[in-house]
């Protein structure tokens, strides 16, 4: 049974490839994020200047 | 060399660890961790967490009292009052523990250096607030790396957060069971189908659980980076920032404790008899069993005492928890804990984490419209309930509700009424055989008695 097994697999070991992918996921919907707001910030209020700081955006 | 014992919890981390010596704890660190622990100290690190009220404080004490050969260096930390564990914490206390263990993580990377574990048991409820308090839990970041806590985190907070806020049911508890987390095989089957449609839930959870079943070893292939790790700290934020800590759980709340209210003249009466009391105690801590949402761990703790506001309902605990957050009381800490069954000692040889009652001793316990619960509820004869008391209290307020009372025949009315013994009676002299009676006061308008008593 690969589920009994996987119990002993060391709790780090392990996640290193899942982290990979995810990061990349995350990293590619907050960049396309971040530059939708640039966006919206350019045309909804284009003289707030800190626009491009915003990347602990929620979402 | 003193003599010090060493703490049984304190077996994992080669970095150091917790010893006993002279009724304080101390912390040693080893030569192992040496270079670690100078970063911490030297980066400005320690400092800045420290500002921050996240790291707990701690003195140097340079001397190896332990007579340990691989002793570096040795600290004490500043005490922290009450130890409690993951499974008697509430949904938002599980909550605000994950984000500062998130916050530190963060903060750690801007002084070049990484959490190596992330568990709930480095958090501890201290003056109102989540503390972190191993200090040896950091290490030298290398960015190359992805987290090597990755999925501790996952397992130990973000799976139960995950499983409540979908559930909608008391689940920290179950981390009584899985005190390592709830592993990715299993939280996977426990999750409604429609948490699939989420994002997280679908990377952090199914994702993950399919990787490791293909996963054979292949992390050298694996390259991180900084950014990427803080894009990852980011997104789990995010998750659990956006759990709604009270909002979503009102509905299924919702009603339950305008039922157990009575009217406001008993509240009030009960209020001026029980503070009067407490007063006369002269206790500075009380342990609060059967809290509720904490009306009268409120009053008390309002009155200087340092409480330990405990109730069987997780909803009772979160209301309470966010209420003394909001209200910034930091004097009360409360805790999901069921009278008839509080948290037994657990882990590695079953002294790894404590029983509730060996961790948690006040001077002063309360019980409060309790007792009847226990009796005609559980089915606890009031003398083994006395010999309870005796056991973890030193001084007692506790209150009787007779038979007669509303609330006793509702009970009454959907079981036999196997309880002959369950009356002022046998309550006074069960609890006379531990306890000295100094003083009994019938609460107007009802035929509940509120008893101070002494252990004898």
């Amino acid at each position: 049974m690969t589920d009994t097994i996987l119990l002993y697999v060391d709790p780090g070991s392990g996640s290193y490839l899942i982290q990979v992918i995810i990061a990349a996921i995350v990293g590619a919907l907050f960049y396309f994020k971040n530059a939708w707001l640039r966006v919206k910030a350019f045309f909804w209020r284009p003289k707030k200047e800190d626009a491009n700081e915003n990347d602990n955006v929620n979402g | 060399m003193v003599n010090y014992t060493r703490h049984p919890a304190s077996f994992k981390d080669p970095a150091g660890f917790v010893f006993e010596a002279d009724g304080k704890f101390y912390r040693q660190v080893n030569q192992y961790y040496a270079i670690q622990y100078r970063q911490l100290m030297d980066s400005g690190l320690y400092a800045q967490l420290v500002k921050n009220g996240w790291l707990v404080s701690h003195e140097e004490i340079n001397e190896n009292l332990t007579q340990d050969p691989s002793w570096y260096t040795t600290i004490l930390p500043e005490p922290v009052n009450y130890i409690s564990y993951p499974y008697e914490w509430c949904f938002a206390q599980l909550k605000d523990a994950a984000l500062l263990t998130l916050k530190i993580l963060r903060q750690s990377l801007e002084y070049g250096m990484i959490l190596k574990d992330a568990t709930p048991f480095n958090i501890q409820f201290h003056k109102g607030r989540p503390i972190f308090i191993d200090t040896l839990s950091f290490d030298i970041y290398n960015p190359q790396q992805p987290w090597i806590a990755y999925r501790q985190f996952c397992q130990c907070f973000l799976f139960p957060l995950y499983l409540e806020h979908y559930l909608k049911s008391d689940i920290p508890k179950i981390l009584a069971a899985y005190i390592n987390g709830i592993p990715n095989d299993i939280i996977a089957k426990l999750l409604p189908l429609k948490s699939r449609l989420n994002l997280g839930v679908w990377l952090h959870v199914y994702l993950q659980n399919t990787t490791m079943i293909s996963d054979k070893g292949n992390k050298a292939a694996a390259k991180f980076s900084k950014k990427k790790l803080i894009d990852l700290v980011s997104h789990l934020e995010n998750i659990i920032r956006n759990f709604p800590a009270d909002k979503s759980y009102k509905t299924t709340w919702s009603n339950y404790y305008d039922d157990t209210i009575l009217s406001r003249q008993y509240v009030e009466e009960k209020e001026k008899i029980v503070l009067e009391m407490c007063g006369k105690t002269g206790a500075g801590s009380v342990l609060d069993l059967g809290a509720n949402t904490g009306h009268f761990s409120k009053k008390l703790a309002a009155q200087g005492m340092s409480v330990v506001a405990t109730d069987t309902d997780s909803r009772c605990i979160n209301k309470l928890y966010l209420d003394t957050t909001k209200n910034n009381s930091l004097n009360i800490l409360p805790l999901v804990v069921d009278v008839a069954n509080p948290s037994p000692a657990i882990g590695f040889n079953n002294t790894e984490r404590a029983a509730f009652h060996d961790r948690i001793q006040t001077e002063l316990v309360m019980a409060l419209a309790l007792i009847h619960h226990l009796v005609i509820g559980r089915n606890i004869p009031i003398s083994a309930l006395a010999g309870y008391f005796r056991r973890i209290a030193p001084q007692l307020i506790i209150e009787f509700v007779p038979k007669q009372d509303e609330k006793v025949k509702q009970m009454l009315s959907t079981r036999p009424d196997v309880f002959a013994d369950y009356d002022q009676d046998h309550f006074e002299n069960a609890f006379s055989a531990y306890f000295t009676i100094v003083d009994q006061v019938k609460i107007p308008g009802t035929e509940r008695i509120l008893y101070r008593m002494i252990r004898k």
